[in-house]
């Protein structure tokens, strides 16, 4: 008796679907050391940038209402928040109403995608499975992932509530706004949690998810359009909506945070009774089937490309043009908020068309730089197609490098020169209604045209990054941060500061007049810079 | 007959490292040729060269006549490849991956490929994303074997295949070497070249160590023999030392040697002379060939040749 008392035990005490799950943790939150530290870091930054404009920007009263009647309209209040303390709009209440969207978008993508790493792309790659072979239950990587995506969003939370504090705002109301971001957080990871047991691919799996924020977004976004300060049922329906509810720093509640917590419960509960719904490897959702063969358009590299990047031409474009839409509505606020707050207007060029031409010139940089974004990326999923080895299946036919990464390039192009017609369409027509004439359509239409020799430049780049250095692809992102930085803060930063950068050579219209020159002499380089990158690809060796 | 694939001296460095090594290399049009070497001697980096994916850094490489580097689309209309490690388009089913890159080329014969999706059982319907391994493969067989060309440049192409489709494979090679087309095939599955090539290339560290017909390597070799005697202890007496006779060994009351080919009639000659109740005799394998070039780095994984 005592022999076998003493005798080492051989099984696991704990068996159930439970066990090996602080050992996953553990590897899971070392997994995400650096992502968390990094998502922290730039969360925290985004936080104290924003407080110093604040304060700096609103420092008296009257530009404080100043500001309130600009948010105040629908355009504004789609993008902002219920407008709680309207009325008195303290550096607090802007923040609530303004800044604090703005870091939970980033957050709940964040503890979505931190859920669907976990979870789907483990058992996707097969990494799950030798993980389940070892005496791990089936609960048991659900929770981990679950309990990783936690500990990043409370991490994010904390450092927003250290940076609003900070940055002088008091802490029962930064604690709400904080405690609003963690619970959109969770919220988040639990939908994700659900969309991963419905999907087989960890793509779809966040694309699901993606579609649940898009919705939710829109929701609060009409709700608070129809009704200020949360009167909106369907501002209720929105996670953004409960966080926003807290009314920081004006009547600070924390009972909103508390529906987002039993909502993360449920939806918990629903992926543990799925997980053990359904076998390894696969989702709850049939995978679709596709065509037993290709569609006669589904012929050469320029429809092959174009069937590769829809999804991306879609919603890049989507997003460009709404935020086009958006700074068109806005167009009559900000005039308003210009003559009643002169001291602002030097954030935007001046010229002989007035407050109104200088912000929309403005506006159409920032757009276009956003489209320059996009084309980095089309050349960045060039690469990629390098690096998955599908590149060399197409160039080992008789398909020329040339044509290859060409066909590419162009499609990325004539995207984005579509994408920036449609978004100067867009901008001319809302901005037309919402500023009572005194705007051209088709002169908007050109100020977009005009800044496409500039995003040529940033497409031209990225080829020539893939052909000259494709290990060093990634510099196209800092390449991308400084001409957004440039092109928006150019009047802060010091002379010469965006030299490098093609949108400080383009004639912003419709606040300055056309100037040809420099548009011709764009044209030549980005030209030059695609040519030179094809060439360079011809030249170098390929990845098999 | 003109070579479809000539290689002299080639050199490609990655860096510090030297993927190939004066490397030689000779296929014949027509011919079904093997080309063997573990992971890392540098096949996969030679057919990246004949492809044009990658530039030789000196050496001379001519391929159906041409020059891969600066031929390359106009040699690629005259050939097909097949990858080792094929990822597809994940939003493109296998049917739309084999049609793009079927009519990338031009064209290609709609019966045949549909043949060979029949004979190699694949479902064209299932996104890219979904495929097992062994159907992905499945994916770049039907498009580069529905391919009309004379060349066929193949890069451990049965890699996660089953045993019947490993079958079906070797039945398409046979039927596409019979039409006179000429094949390179990467591989290290051994059976699968010993029946297939009538030549085989050995590569080692970026260098050819064994080129030729099976038959000349394997004459090049030792031929086993096991008999059973009526006086083992006069055959062992008699043949110890003696020339052209190796490893000789009693095992379970039999005898095994191994006999140099040239000593092959005089060595069976004396073993009769001690009354041989049985005898089997068999070439070396492919494997035997194979494995003799990496003895020394079996040895040093630890592995005793003839104990596997």
């Amino acid at each position: 008796m005592t022999a076998l008392a003493d005798a080492p035990s051989r099984v696991e005490p704990r068996s159930g679907a439970l066990s090996g799950t602080r050992a996953l943790v553990r590897v899971a939150l070392r997994l995400d050391r650096f992502r968390t530290i990094i998502w922290a870091a730039s969360v925290g930054l985004l936080v104290l940038m924003s407080m110093n404009a604040l304060n700096t920007r609103y420092a008296t009263p009257e530009s404080q209402q100043a500001r309130a009647t600009l948010i105040s309209s629908p355009a504004a209040t789609a993008l902002a928040g219920p407008g709680y303390g309207l009325d008195d709009y303290t550096i607090g209440a802007m923040t609530a109403n303004e800044i604090g969207l703005w870091i939970m978008i980033p957050v709940a993508i964040m503890a979505l995608l931190a859920v669907t790493r976990h979870l789907r792309a483990a058992e996707e790659d097969g990494r799950l499975e030798l993980v389940r072979s070892a005496p791990v239950g089936r609960d048991a990587p659900v929770v981990a992932g679950l309990v990783a995506a936690f500990v990043a969003t409370l991490a994010v939370g904390l450092v927003t509530f250290a940076g609003l504090v900070a940055g002088g705002l008091e802490v029962t109301g930064s604690a709400a706004l904080a405690g609003g971001v963690v619970m959109v957080g969770f919220v988040f990871a639990g939908v994700s949690a659900v969309a991963s047991q419905l999907t087989a691919q960890a793509r779809a799996a966040s694309s699901l998810s993606m579609a649940v924020l898009g919705v939710t977004f829109l929701l609060r976004a009409v709700g608070d359009v129809r009704g200020p300060q949360s009167t909106s049922v369907l501002t209720w329906l929105s996670p953004f909506g409960w966080a926003q509810a807290t009314a920081a720093y004006v009547d600070t509640r924390f009972w909103p945070l508390a529906i987002g917590l039993v909502v993360t419960a449920v939806l918990v509960g629903v992926a543990f009774v799925l997980v053990g719904r359904r076998d390894a490897g696969t989702g709850l959702l049939p995978e679709r089937l596709g065509r037993p063969s290709a569609s006669p358009r589904l012929t050469g590299m320029v429809a092959l490309t174009s069937r590769r990047q829809l999804g991306a031409i879609l919603s890049w474009g989507t997003g460009i043009v709404l935020m086009g839409g958006f700074v068109g509505l806005l167009a009559g606020a900000l005039v308003d908020f210009i003559a009643d707050e002169p001291s602002l207007a030097d954030m935007f060029p001046t010229g002989p068309n007035g407050a109104a031409a200088g912000a929309l010139a403005l506006y159409t940089v920032f757009l276009a730089v956003t489209t320059g974004a996009y084309a980095a990326t089309a050349l960045g999923a060039a690469r990629a197609e390098e690096v998955a080895t599908r590149g060399a299946a197409v160039l080992a036919l008789p398909v020329s490098r040339w044509r290859w990464l060409g066909s590419q390039a162009a499609v990325a192009g004539v995207a984005s020169v579509l994408i920036m017609l449609v978004t100067g369409l867009v901008m001319g027509v809302t901005a037309a209604s919402s500023l009572d004439g005194g705007v051209d359509v088709a002169e908007l239409v050109g100020a977009a045209a005009v800044t496409l020799p500039a995003v040529g430049c940033m497409l031209g780049l990225a080829v020539l990054l893939v052909g000259l250095a494709p290990g060093a692809f990634g510099l196209i992102w800092a390449y991308v941060t400084y001409v957004f930085v440039v092109g928006l803060f150019g009047a802060l930063l010091p002379d010469g500061a965006d030299a490098l950068s093609p949108f400080a050579y383009t004639p912003q219209l419709p606040a300055e007049p056309m100037d040809w020159a420099p548009v011709i002499v764009l044209t030549l380089v980005a030209s030059s810079l695609v040519v030179a990158g094809l060439a360079a690809f011809r030249r170098r060796d390929v990845i098999g | 007959m003109t070579d479809a694939i000539h290689i002299r001296g080639l050199v490609k460095s990655f860096g510090p490292k030297r993927a190939l090594d004066e490397f030689d290399l000779s296929v014949a049009s027509g011919e079904v040729h093997g080309f063997l070497g573990p992971n890392g001697a540098g096949k996969s980096t030679t057919i990246r060269v004949l492809l044009g994916l990658l530039r030789a850094d000196s050496g001379d490489v001519s391929l159906l006549g041409g020059d891969p580097w600066k031929d390359s689309v106009s040699l690629h209309r005259r050939l097909a490849y097949v990858p080792g490690d094929v990822n597809l388009w994940p939003n493109l089913s296998g049917g739309e991956a084999i049609d793009v890159l079927g009519r990338l080329r031009g064209g290609l014969d709609p019966s045949r490929r549909n043949e060979l999706i029949e004979r190699f059982e694949l479902d064209p319907r299932v996104k890219g994303r979904a495929y097992s391994k062994g159907n992905r493969q499945k994916v770049a067989l039907v498009a580069a074997l529905a391919a009309d060309t004379e060349l066929y440049l193949m890069d451990e192409p049965t890699s996660g295949l089953d045993p019947l489709m490993e079958a079906v494979f070797q039945q398409v090679v046979r039927e596409i070497a019979d039409e006179g087309r000429t094949v390179l095939l990467s591989s290290h599955i051994l059976a699968q070249v010993e029946v297939l090539c009538r030549r085989v290339t050995i590569i080692r560290a970026g260098k050819a160590v064994q080129s030729g017909s099976l038959e000349e390597l394997r004459s090049l070799r030792r031929t086993t023999v096991t008999a059973a005697l009526r006086d083992t202890d006069g055959a062992i007496g008699a043949l110890e030392g003696a020339a052209g006779v190796h490893n000789l060994q009693r095992h379970d009351g039999h005898l095994t040697l191994d006999i140099d080919t040239p000593s092959l009639g005089d060595v069976l000659a004396r073993l009769t002379t001690f009354g041989v109740h049985s005898l089997t005799a068999h070439p070396p394998t492919l494997e035997d060939l194979f494995l003799r070039e990496y003895s020394d780095e079996l040895a040093t994984l630890g592995v005793v040749e003839g104990s596997r």
